[in-house]
């Protein structure tokens, strides 16, 4: 066998596998399709996304807030291409960075499609159709996803684009149509309506982010309205059409009622599906299950020997968990037994207000006619907010009525997403509210609303409203 | 309003005390003057009572030295205390620590499904097991919380067992049967409408280092790198004790509990290369924090035998007069004082007698000073469930025979409730032990400091003596007397021990003092 472990795609679920194989000191080596390292997050995804929304972020404030802060300005342009060409020295630095942790880790990579022979072996075919085969004892998939599109209108990627195109564009839309108002839409829209862009979304669903606690949702509807963006909430998508020029969507409402908006671009972003072509998983014997691999409880798949792991495998499609269950399967390999928590996987929505969510939503409590208390603390009530104009924003946990034990965190706010870790840690220790609300916690910080939340939840006994 | 409980100032030249007990929980509700914790210093336990109704609040945790003057709980006006939390009966079975159900409104008992297991409590150093000699309640009474439920026998004393919860009382270990220390002696399945005790099964007090305070729905979760380490290792989490806060099983917990378990291997590993019959058993050591009673009951001893010139004299007391004396008078002399004839008063008066006529031995170093005591107060070593404590019985040269009897009784019964203050404990001239009620034939006593001396009573064996030419049987009992040759010299300490045995052997020189 030319190696212990070969890992099949380079995202952050993979290369995190490759690294915590070769440091447990398997001979380790790692596949990809494309030119780059870092899959999805890392090129097209949140670390591009996030580069965008920080400079249009900046961009806002110049705009909006600086006069109130005392800064007097002429009034700023968007450099869209500048923005874009940061943009891409970002993902350039972190892709050459997770190339320099394969060579330090002594991480073979192979550049092509990685494909099964058989469940030891390999066939790579590089984009000029070279192949070469290897042979391995263990392979773990994680092959990642792709935006889905709509069924009747594909991806044009000149006006029908997905988010991977909304990332590059040269120019400004007029009239930025989006279908879909999860995480990316609400991500990607922000960061046009606020260089300016009209942004209108079209969701199914009657509410946003409709995966989250149901406050996020209505919180996160109020501030992107005020940005501008319009909204057509239970809206289903009947037709979307490239015309050349622009591009025509009609949608009807639950009773039947039909608009028709007409944009420039139109970005669907209806979610994403696990991207499993050219693997050659029939080679092996495995069969999906609604397009994802089926895995047990340690992310093995029916061959013994072949484990997938991210976006592939069941649960929520974020990067975060794929590393902890590509550290998870590496360390099984070792015979370790590491553990994973998916309901204390956090979930994080980068607008500004972001928004930031772990544990139980208050939806599924009620579902789940589990006793439970809510304790909830706005920003407006925060010297730390006030003192940065960030008053948007509020922080709600619930807790068990009886056990006061914390069941979920969430946080609409500035900072949101950085603040959900203390969360985290609290519930992996299984903290009551009111452990939290007696741990001292620095003044002036946004952390401030946690702790007042908590105890809100608690004994309703906030001290600061 | 909320009142603090601070340490009282309890004597002279004690600075600090150990919380050896909570009596009361965190969140209880507790009435004026009712005792909520018991304090130890280094010479007494005391009983710290509510200065007023309200809900407790506890500050200081069980085993924690502080100094005087701390604040160690707070007693919160009830009225505007926030509701105390209910205890849900989730608590895991396996774990069935008594939960406090605060009494919301004194009605009739109502049962919470949770069940208090109660252990035999270490009560000494070198008590392995104690017997039950009575049940005082019946199996399906209902106890009160502290309500004596049972006497239980050592080889050393008789203590009384108060009930660790309110509710029903289930036996499990009959009368007259023998139990290891930690073994169940009974359960009681705790009722509401009864504070239940915040002790725990098997806890002496202050005798183990508490590391968490209550028992709750996150006791035994342990945390992310304690659950890896010990699923690698095969151990449950519910096999180990959790030493985190409310009993969340630490990375450390779950370190340790590996190192438990590959212990036993190993030595049985290195046994075998050495081809040396295997040992079979459990070797199991426990560590006890040691109480401060302990601590300077130890320091001093050490102390004493540093910082003396101690050594002992010897003699032996035909028995025989005093107990014709006594068996003859015993019963008139319990009839007309209510108490009963013991030894105790015949060697605490000739003692006293024999003091008088060798005042070295009555008196202490202070110094560059020798101090005479023209009083006798006379220390006699009580053994209790906490360790030896010695109270005194004050100018015991005055006292009658009767008037000593009670005094011993009376300051033996505070020893050994833990009630003896220290006052009570203070300024004795002159020691007095008895390693007899154990058996002993012969012993050298450490003198108790100040004092310079002590005597040693022990047991008493028929044994063949020559009296007139003749060998006859005659109960006998070997005298000990230690004693501090800087100030008290051989001629002295013989002496005063020869009048001691002149004494006993003639009662009739007690009247006439000669």
């Amino acid at each position: 066998m030319d190696y212990n472990v070969v890992v099949i795609g380079s995202g952050p679920g993979g290369y995190v596998a490759a690294i915590r194989c070769a440091q447990l000191g398997f001979k380790t080596a790692i596949i990809e399709k494309y030119d780059t390292l870092g899959g999805t997050c890392l090129n097209v995804g949140c670390i591009p996304s996030k580069a965008l929304l920080d400079s249009t972020e900046h961009f806002h404030n110049a705009l909006h807030n600086f006069k109130e802060h005392g800064i007097d300005i002429n009034e700023p342009k968007a450099n869209l291409p500048q923005m874009i060409k940061r943009k891409a020295g970002v993902v350039k630095a972190n892709v050459d960075g997770i190339a320099f942790l394969m060579k330090k880790n002594k991480i073979d990579v192979h550049t092509g499609v990685g494909s099964f022979v058989d469940k030891n072996t390999i066939k790579i075919t590089a984009k000029d159709g070279k192949e070469k085969t290897i042979t391995t004892e263990k392979v773990i998939i994680a092959t990642g996803s792709k935006p889905t599109p709509l069924p009747f209108a594909p991806f044009d990627k000149k006006r029908i684009i997905s988010s991977t195109e909304a990332l590059e564009l040269t120019e400004l839309p007029k009239h930025l149509i989006i279908i879909g108002g999860g995480v990316i839409g609400m991500e990607l829209g922000s960061v046009y309506a606020r260089i300016g862009a009209k942004v209108t979304i079209v969701e199914f669903l009657d509410s946003l982010i409709a995966t989250m606690d149901g406050t996020m949702g209505k919180e996160l509807l109020k501030s992107t309205k005020k940005l501008g963006m319009e909204f057509y909430l239970g809206h289903k998508v009947t037709a979307l059409q490239n015309t050349g020029k622009e591009v025509v969507l009609k949608a009807e409402d639950k009773a039947g009622k039909s608009i028709e908006l007409k944009g420039d671009y139109c970005m669907v972003s209806i979610g994403r599906k696990p991207y499993t072509d050219g693997l050659g998983l029939d080679k092996v014997g495995i069969e999906l299950d609604k397009g994802r691999i089926p895995v047990d409880d340690h992310l093995k798949t029916k061959v013994d020997n072949i484990y997938a792991i991210g976006d592939v495998v069941r649960g929520a499609m974020l990067a975060h968990k794929a590393e902890e269950e590509g550290t998870l399967v590496a360390e099984q390999f070792a015979g370790q037994k590491p553990h994973m928590n998916y309901l204390l996987i956090p979930g994080v929505v980068y607008t500004w207000p972001e928004v930031a969510s772990v544990g139980y939503t208050e939806e599924q409590l009620k579902t789940d006619n589990r006793a439970y208390k809510v304790g909830s603390f706005p920003y407006k009530a925060l010297g730390r907010a006030r003192a940065s104009m960030d008053v948007d924003g509020l922080v709600k946990v619930l807790a068990d009525k009886n056990t006061d034990e914390i069941l979920g965190v969430h946080i609409f706010g500035a900072r949101a997403a950085d603040m959900i870790a203390a969360a985290v840690t609290a519930m992996e220790f299984r903290a009551s509210a009111e452990d939290v609300s007696r741990m001292s916690h620095a003044h002036p910080t946004y952390m401030e609303a946690v702790r007042e939340a908590c105890l809100a939840a608690t004994d309703n006994r906030p001290i600061h409203i | 309003m909320s009142q603090q409980v601070k340490v009282p100032a309890v004597g002279e030249s004690i600075t600090e005390v150990t919380i050896a007990n909570w009596l009361k929980k965190d969140g209880d509700i507790v009435k004026q003057d009712e005792i909520i914790a018991e304090l130890e210093s280094d010479k007494a336990t005391f009983e710290l009572p509510a200065p007023q109704a309200g809900v407790l609040k506890i500050l200081k945790k069980q085993g924690e030295v502080v100094p005087i003057g701390t604040a160690i709980c707070e007693v919160q006006d009830s009225a505007n205390a926030p509701a105390t939390k209910s205890e849900g009966p989730k608590a895991e079975p396996a774990k069935t620590e008594a939960k406090a159900a605060a009494p919301s409104v004194a009605s009739a008992p109502k049962a919470t499904g949770i069940v208090k297991e109660m252990k035999v409590p270490a009560v000494g150093e070198s008590i392995t097991e104690v017997t039950i000699s009575t049940w005082l309640k019946k199996d399906g009474d209902f106890v009160k919380l502290d309500e004596v439920i049972a006497e239980v026998e050592s080889d050393k004393a008789t203590f009384e067992l108060p009930a660790e919860a309110s509710g029903i009382l289930r036996i499990v270990a009959k009368e007259k049967t023998t139990l290891p220390i930690g073994g169940l002696i009974c359960k009681i399945e705790v009722m509401e409408g009864g504070a239940a005790s915040v002790k725990t099964g098997g806890e002496t007090p202050a005798a183990k280092t508490e590391t968490s305070g209550t028992v709750n729905y996150a006791s035994g979760h342990p945390s992310p790198a304690a659950a890896k380490i010990l699923d690698e290792k095969g151990i449950s989490s519910k096999e180990v004790d959790g030493s985190g806060k409310d009993g969340r099983i630490t990375k450390e917990d779950a370190v340790k509990a590996e190192a438990k378990a590959a212990v036993p291997a190993k030595s049985g590993a290195a046994v075998q290369g050495i081809a040396v019959p295997a040992i079979t058993g459990a070797r199991n050591i426990r560590r006890e924090k040691m109480t401060s009673l302990r601590k300077t009951i130890a320091k001093r001893l050490v102390a004493v035998k540093n910082e003396t010139a101690m050594l002992t004299t010897f003699n032996e007391v035909d028995m025989k007069p005093v107990m014709d004396l006594r068996s003859k008078y015993k019963d008139q002399f319990k009839e007309k004082y209510g108490v009963g004839l013991g030894f105790m008063s015949f060697f605490t008066k000739a003692v006293c007698a024999a003091l008088k006529e060798f005042p070295a031995v009555n008196a202490s170093i202070e110094g560059d000073e020798a101090v005479y005591h023209d009083y006798c107060d006379i220390s006699i070593a009580v053994s209790t469930p906490r360790g030896l404590v010695v109270p005194v019985i004050r100018n015991a040269e005055g006292l009658s025979m009767n008037q000593i009897e009670s005094e011993v009784i009376r300051l033996a019964t505070r020893g050994r409730d833990g009630k003896l203050s220290i006052e009570e404990m203070t300024g004795g001239t002159f020691s007095i032990t008895n390693g007899g009620v154990f058996g002993s034939m012969l012993s050298t006593p450490i003198i108790n400091p100040p004092q310079s001396a002590i005597l040693g009573m022990h047991n008493i064996v028929e044994r063949p003596v020559v009296v007139g030419g003749q060998v006859v049987v005659r109960p006998i009992m070997y005298l000990a007397l230690s004693y501090d040759h800087r100030i008290v010299d051989g001629r002295e300490s013989v002496s005063f021990l020869v009048r001691v045995k002149q004494m006993l052997e003639d009662p009739g020189r007690l009247i006439l003092g000669v």
